[in-house]
């Protein structure tokens, strides 16, 4: 299984935060590859339609999250807006976000320090 | 076309006449003197909104309004115990002393600051011009790096430490917050593009004229940064902008480098962040700030009046760009303060950033005849 995630908005436009970050559950401890994919499961990833939550009329500032899942042949994408309601679709995000940052710090990132 | 169905605020947002006539017959010498001062210009912005309201000005009056009351701070301060599931628990209300909780008396203050900048400058009582409360929700989430305004209620995390501080360490980030509150109440301009950017870069004028208030900092002085301090230590950058010198506020290899264009000949054209909302108001910021430069002084007394004149100018539409608002910022200099050192200022300005404003003649709303008024156009000036 493949997750990838891209962030947009928030206080500023941050070049290196908008990239993707993609999460190859292969290259994860097997603990936190369970969890991941225990967390598909759970929050039925695909079974969402394509944009869950809306954003305010008149907000400013808000971010939204694109979790796209590769699975034995199928791909899903779902944008999740903040904030994101649904408890199990909330802790998954929750869960790539922290793969995504260790991956990113342990491999991707420049200086392999650090990563948002 | 846009048409907006009716414009909210067209005749009773700011002092109503027979107020200031009573205020200036009866009060203060200094009460007579801003009486008789908003009177001399109150009356062309109130035949312009009349002027340029869909309705008729009789349905459009339906609560006095409260403008001469006392300031009426209404702040509530809440704790989200860094969850994200509202409303979370009320700890500090108007006129309750501080508690030891950092965030949330920066939020206080902050609320606080902003509501007192845009009622001793521009008279406005609060965000709706009513004395709508003000909310501020602190500890928002987990290590939650952002703030954000969400249409009625302002939201603060507390930010990662590993990039971010709190986000109510910085007083122009609250001001910006509230200020989109403001810009959604008198405009509104939507949040995508050119009228998105014009959006953030409001925010970020008033955000940034909210500090330098409090700091009695003159426009050379400031800074002109939004977002300073905001960063960990672990960050190469200064702040999330600078008005004064954009793309210049961060250069780091986790954000990257700050992406702000200065002039229209940088224009950022992107389908990320609604369309460069973040990227492109570098420009209008940067043109603001060399108003502000030229006029010197607090950049809040002309400079901030004229844009805040020009985001309530009734032909302000959801989907404004940045050559139509230029042309209604030189009209609000030239109607404010007549012609002469504040409509070349704000005209050089814009031309600076590669948007020139010109003398043809357009027709105003509502109004019989063509009058005399500048428009706008791409220019190709050079950078200052």
């Amino acid at each position: 299984m493949r997750i990838e995630l891209k962030r947009e908005g928030g206080p500023a436009y941050f070049p290196g935060l908008a990239r993707p970050r993609s999460v190859d559950l292969e290259r994860l401890p097997a603990e936190q590859a369970e969890a991941l994919r225990e967390g598909v499961r759970a929050a039925r990833f695909f079974e969402q339609p394509p944009v869950v939550g809306a954003t305010p009329r008149g907000a400013a500032d808000t971010r939204r999250f694109t979790l796209t899942v590769e699975e034995e042949g199928r791909r899903h994408s779902v944008q999740l807006v903040e904030p994101v309601e649904e408890p199990r679709l909330h802790a998954l995000l929750e869960l790539v976000k922290q793969a995504a940052k260790a991956l990113y710090r342990a491999h991707g990132g420049p200086g392999g320090s650090r990563g948002g | 076309m846009i048409h907006r169905p009716r414009h909210r605020h067209s005749i009773h947002c700011i002092l109503p006449p027979y107020l200031a006539r009573s205020i200036a017959q009866n009060g203060s010498d200094a009460q007579r003197e801003k009486a008789l001062r908003t009177l001399a210009t109150d009356g062309t912005f109130r035949a312009l909104r009349l002027a340029g309201s869909r309705t008729p000005p009789s349905s459009a009056v339906t609560r006095p309004r409260a403008m001469m009351v006392e300031s009426a701070r209404q702040r509530i301060i809440y704790d989200m115990g860094n969850s994200e599931a509202f409303p979370g628990t009320p700890v500090r209300f108007e006129g309750q002393p501080a508690t030891d909780d950092i965030a949330a008396t920066e939020a206080y203050d902050g609320l606080g600051a902003t509501y007192d900048f845009f009622w001793e400058v521009f008279g406005r009582n609060s965000i709706d011009g009513d004395g709508m409360p003000l909310m501020a929700f602190v500890h928002y989430g987990k290590g939650y790096d952002n703030a954000f305004w969400d249409g009625k209620r302002m939201v603060f995390g507390d930010g990662d430490d590993d990039l971010f501080n709190r986000f109510t360490i910085c007083m122009d980030v609250i001001g910006h917050e509230l200020s989109h509150g403001v810009t959604e109440d008198e405009g509104p301009l939507w949040y995508f593009r050119q009228a998105g950017a014009l959006n953030e870069s409001l925010s970020d004028v008033f955000g940034s004229l909210v500090r330098q208030k409090v700091l009695g900092q003159t426009a050379d002085k400031a800074d002109w940064l939004i977002g300073k301090g905001l960063f960990t230590g672990n960050v190469e950058g200064e702040a999330l902008r600078s008005m004064k010198s954009p793309g210049t506020a961060f250069d780091d290899d986790v954000l990257g480098k700050d992406p702000q264009p200065g002039h229209m000949r940088d224009y950022v054209r992107t389908w990320e962040d609604n369309g460069g909302v973040h990227i492109n108001s570098g420009i209008p910021n940067r043109a603001f700030y060399l108003v502000a430069s030229r006029l010197g002084g607090h950049a809040w007394e002309r400079a901030g009046r004229i844009w805040y004149e020009a985001l309530r100018d009734p032909r302000i539409k959801p989907d404004t760009n940045f050559l139509e608002f230029a042309r209604i910022t030189v009209m609000s200099a030239t109607r404010l303060y007549g012609a002469g050192e504040e409509e070349d200022a704000v005209r050089e300005g814009w031309e600076q950033v590669g948007i020139r404003v010109s003398r043809t003649g357009i027709r105003v709303p509502g109004l019989v005849g063509t009058v005399t008024q500048p428009s706008a156009e791409i220019g190709r000036a050079p950078s200052a």
